[in-house]
């Protein structure tokens, strides 16, 4: 009746609203990480194309989509949507936890059908109902899986709930120029007798900043390899805060390195400490996996001012893995037998596993193929001189533990170290800078208990 | 005035001159310098960026701006697409209602209206953030997150835009022109939209590209609403780059993202500077 | 609407005033529909405790003031966060509004003034208004970028030899704050230069003759004729860059990712508000804050309107 011309206007909105917002899809382009697109990929299920056609996956990146799209064969008939949200504060995790509280009441093609996970939060939907269990949708070949890979997806009950496609021993990446000018050496074998406790690690610090080097380029760098040999976890049965003396030992650990100036006081991804992995950076040592040095340490590569080839890793002073992706079965999908498909072709497809190694530089989660590689004379990582590199993260794997994970360590290991980090800069004294870890843990995870 | 005061006084005015342009130019650079910065390091590879900065433009603006085009966390171009959307569908909306609203109190005299105008001023003074929390719960409950409704029709209701729009009827618009309409026969909405809009078109302009430039740069509420990646506006975007992400790796394309997020603004406000500048103050200061 | 003009056929004597309230009807459906009930249900929400664990939803349990209570706390350190990042909003406020006002009323000044006659006004002004329109997060993250340690600024200011080490800019807390402060000044004070011109053409000419013929000076000029009749926009400038000030968000957000360190000293209470509707989705404590955020601008709009006007009305001006 009343005002037709703004009830039209209102009309038209709601109309290019909906257009708009039915764009849905994956995103605009995928840029593949590495590798060219695959001539044969892996066979495809029959039973995978009667269930629902439309298949959601949620990630916080691009990677795995690069694999799936190279070597799983969609079943005719079946779109895929890629639900990509960045994991920073929590983003993505906040993001799974609407889709899947909401997993009941969605329309079948609105269900989620397969989301991966970090070994920082992954815990929290294994240890729930939202996840289920593989081996009942066709998932029990684990022979040749690496064990912690699939104890971080398993419940409490021992009900496994999804797998790994990647196994990630994280490794100490090191210059060798710099190895040969504080150390003497430079192969991996020679390097490992200076860095395998923490003892030489501190030592070999203190030689490097006497040479004018810094041992590490963040003062988060080593973090990883106390925290996850923690022999309990963040918070107790009562939900009480409490600190691992791993934690307090890399505390300080990094105390003394930033007192002495043998550390920059960056963060992991800041670009002060990216700019040392050019060929004048001063850095020695960083801490990676493979998908480290294969993907984010651009600059070391870059064919003007990075030094490709003048890296190597060995295995450091203590086992430890970081990230990784696991993917995960949630409960009530309608596609159960193409999630079981996905997940039996990157664990248990020899050929797939194999290129994932070649192709794609990854360390696959699959022993076979990985002891292929280790143990073939001819196979080596130009970026890191010719070093096999799979043939020592395989070696390394036996002292990687998966223990004492709690549903709250992604923040609170962000919030750690963010908070932390402002005393290393200076800005405030340590029990300040504590102080503001424990207010920060209210206000994010409030069912925690803090002194 | 003797020939010497006067001449004092010219010098005094020279030199206060001088003093006054130094200022504005001192100003203009500080305005400008980042902007500068910006253009130029989007023109550089990441690893020239490396190098101590010069005033002298690379030669990879193509080579970044590809790659930011096509990012693969960043969709820049959707993202240019939603903000669009948004933004022009909010500013209609907003600009219309203003009018009618504001042509509302101004013509009718009504019980309240003084009550009303008291009012609308008053919302005017609350901050938006303080009903973010029960609008965030009311759009989650009511299954609207990831939808652009919420963003564009609390529009319909902008209290600034209103008291602009109000101002400026009050210079223009009088009331025999309405009566001699309602002689003519025209309904009253009628002569609100066929008589008194086009009076109005450059206050309606210049609301138009101001309600569009806000809700284009709008963060906070759109934030909380739109985390699905093919809704995301523009500013959600950008501070996504602020966040750890591999994008970082190449900080020519992070200078591009940010070059193409304020890009369409700028570009707009160049070309109609002159009339986006008289248009601050048309409604504002009366006569 | 055709249905409407046949009903009304006798046209004098009819009321014309509903036609009032149906103009008015759609801001106020839209008022009501998405910020009053929505600020309702915030202010209901502060009284409950209503949180996130994971993926199981504590709450919504009523807990009366608790979450006010938690809010008013002191820490260990005797330190009131609500207080502190208060304080943040208004101290990061001043410190870019302060000169924002001063700058733009000296340029208001410059520009109108006819003995002055400075020339490219239109150049200036198009380039002082410029930053007005830049998105608030872009701007920060671009000077996130320029100010990093390995960022342009610190790349000159060392081969130009001012500095031997970069300057960690952005986890010093003056630096923080004097770059939120400057992209706050930045982006507001050329809307307010021309507004206040505006303002100032505005002024009759014939009183600034008549002061002129009197033998004032231009400092007396501006302070007795100028001044007085600006205050009405002066007003209106200063509440609306507190209203501004009060809701900062952006530019500390992006500047420090949301963390506004060093130590929260460059925190607002935006900001701390919209930690709250992260991870945790904590909407009782986030409510509690909004209520406080509210109180606040209601208050402070309310006195600096009273003291202005009152100064205004004493000097004699009017409405």
């Amino acid at each position: 009746m009343m005002k037709k011309k703004g009830a039209g206007l209102l009309l038209a909105g709601v109309m290019a609203v909906s257009l708009a917002a039915c764009g849905g899809g994956g995103a605009a382009s995928a840029s593949s990480a590495a590798g060219s697109k695959s001539e044969a990929p892996a066979a495809e299920s029959a039973s995978a194309g009667d269930e629902g056609k439309v298949f959601n996956i949620y990630a916080w990146n691009e990677e795995f989509k690069g694999f799936f799209e190279k070597y799983y064969t969609v079943p005719d008939g079946v779109t895929v949507n890629w639900i990509i949200t960045p994991s920073d504060n929590g983003a993505y995790q906040q993001k799974l936890d609407e889709a899947l509280l909401g997993q009941a009441d969605a329309a079948d093609d609105d269900k989620v059908d397969l989301f991966l996970a970090e070994a920082d939060y992954i815990q929290k939907y294994v240890d729930s109902d939202a996840t289920q269990d593989v081996t009942a949708l066709g998932v029990n070949d684990f022979s040749n899986t690496y064990e912690y890979t699939v104890q971080a997806c398993t419940d409490e009950n021992g009900v496994t709930k999804g797998v790994s496609f990647q196994c990630c021993p994280s490794a100490l990446i090191y210059r060798r120029s710099i190895a040969e000018d504080v150390l003497g050496v430079s192969e991996p074998d020679e390097v490992q007798p200076f860095l395998d406790s923490w003892e030489k690690f501190n030592a070999a610090a203190k030689e490097a900043k006497a040479k004018g080097y810094y041992m590490t380029a963040c003062f988060a760098e080593t973090y990883r390899a106390f925290s996850n040999n923690a022999k309990i976890p963040w918070v107790d049965e009562n939900n009480k805060l409490q600190f691992d003396p791993m934690i307090e030992e890399w505390i300080a650990q990094t105390d003394d390195f930033v007192a002495n100036g043998e550390t920059l006081t960056a963060s992991i991804w800041d670009e002060e400490k990216n700019v040392q992995m050019f060929k004048d950076g001063k850095t020695m040592c960083f801490f990676g996996p493979a998908w480290y040095f294969n993907f984010c340490m651009g600059n070391a590569q870059d064919p003007e001012k990075g030094c490709s080839g003048d890296w190597a890793i060995c295995e450091g002073p203590m086992a430890h893995f970081w990230g990784g992706t696991w993917l995960l079965a949630p409960a009530g999908t309608d596609n159960p037998a193409m999630v079981a498909d996905i997940m039996n072709m990157f664990i248990n497809d020899e050929e797939v596993c194999s290129r994932l190694v070649s192709e794609d530089s990854q360390f696959s989660n699959n022993k076979k193929v990985n002891e292929a590689f280790a143990s073939d004379p001819d196979y080596g990582n130009a970026f890191l001189g010719g070093q096999n590199d799979v043939a020592l993260f395989a070696s390394m794997t036996d002292n990687i533990k998966w223990e004492n994970h709690t549903i709250y360590d992604q923040l609170l290991n962000e919030g750690l170290q963010s908070k932390l980090q402002e005393y290393y800069k200076g800005q405030v004294d340590k029990q300040t800078a504590l102080e503001n870890f424990y207010k920060y843990v209210k206000e994010t995870y409030p069912a925690i208990v803090v002194e | 005035m003797s020939t010497s005061e006067s001449t004092k006084g010219r010098v005094q005015l020279t030199v206060l001159r001088i003093i006054v342009y130094a200022i504005l130019i001192f100003l203009a650079v500080l305005c400008l310098f980042s902007f500068y910065m910006l253009v130029i390091n989007s023109t550089k590879s990441n690893a020239q960026l490396q190098d101590t900065f010069n005033f002298i433009p690379g030669s990879h603006f193509i080579d970044n701006l590809a790659n930011a085009w096509t990012d693969a966390s960043i969709n820049i171009p959707r993202g240019l697409l939603n903000s669009f959307i948004v933004a022009g569908l909010t500013a209609v909306l907003t600009t219309y209602f203003s009018a009618l609203t504001a042509y509302g109190i101004h013509v009718y005299n009504f019980k309240f209206k003084n009550a009303v105008f008291v009012f609308i001023m008053a919302v005017m003074m609350i901050p938006p953030q303080v009903s973010a929390v029960g609008f965030v719960q009311m759009m989650n409950n009511l299954h609207l997150t990831n939808n652009y409704l919420p963003l564009i029709l609390p529009g319909i209701a902008a209290p600034i835009v209103f008291f602009y729009m109000k101002q400026y009827l009050e210079s223009v618009l009088p009331m025999e022109m309405i009566e001699a309409a309602r002689m003519d026969g025209s309904g009253e909405f009628r002569t609100f939209n066929r008589i008194v809009l086009p009076i109005m078109k450059p206050a309606l302009a210049v609301q138009l590209i101001f309600s569009f430039v806000q809700s284009w740069n709008n963060y906070f509420i759109p934030a909380l609403l739109l985390d699905k990646a093919e809704m995301k506006t523009v500013p959600i975007m950008i501070a996504q780059l602020r966040s750890a992400d591999y994008s970082k790796f190449d900080m020519g394309k992070v200078y591009m993202f940010i070059l193409l997020a304020i890009l369409p603004v700028i570009v707009v406000y160049i070309i109609l500077s002159k009339s986006i500048i008289k248009g601050v103050t048309a409604g504002s200061v009366k006569g | 609407m055709k249905e409407k003009n046949r009903q009304s056929g006798r046209k004098k004597g009819i009321s014309y005033a509903k036609y009032g309230y149906l103009f008015i009807l759609p801001f106020f459906a839209a008022y009501i529909i998405f910020t009053l009930a929505p600020q309702i249900l915030t202010f209901y929400n502060a009284f409950f405790e209503n949180y996130r664990d994971g993926l199981t939803q504590i709450g919504p349990n009523f807990v009366g003031l608790d979450n006010f209570v938690t809010l008013f706390t002191p820490d260990a350190g005797g330190v009131i966060d609500m207080l502190k990042y208060f304080g943040n909003t208004i101290l990061l406020w001043i410190m870019g509004a302060v000169p924002q006002i001063l700058i733009a009323l000296m340029l208001a000044v410059f520009f109108t003034s006819y003995r002055l006659k400075i020339k490219g006004q239109q150049f200036f002004k198009t380039v002082i208004y410029m930053p007005n329109l830049i998105m608030a997060a872009a701007f920060s993250m671009l000077f996130f970028t320029l100010f990093s340690p390995v960022g342009p600024v610190n790349q000159a200011l060392i081969s130009s030899g001012v500095i031997e080490q970069s300057i960690d800019f952005l986890n010093i807390k003056i630096s923080v704050r004097l770059l939120i402060a400057l992209m706050n000044f930045l982006m507001w004070f050329g809307n307010t230069t021309i507004l206040l011109m505006a303002g100032i053409q505005g002024i009759d000419q014939s009183l600034f003759e008549a002061a002129e013929l009197d033998g004032a000076g231009s400092w007396q000029v501006f302070r007795k004729v100028t001044m007085p009749l600006l205050s009405p926009i002066m007003i209106y400038t200063i509440i609306t860059a507190l209203i501004g000030g009060l809701q900062m968000f952006d530019v500390p957000q992006v500047l420090t990712k949301g963390l506004g360190m060093p130590d929260n000293t460059s925190t607002t209470m935006v900001m701390y508000l919209n930690r709250y509707l992260q991870t945790s989705k904590n909407y009782g404590m986030a409510g509690a804050i909004s209520v406080v955020l509210f109180i606040i601008s209601a208050v402070l709009s309310i006195i600096v309107y009273r003291t202005l006007t009152k100064q205004y009305r004493m000097k004699g001006g009017r409405a």
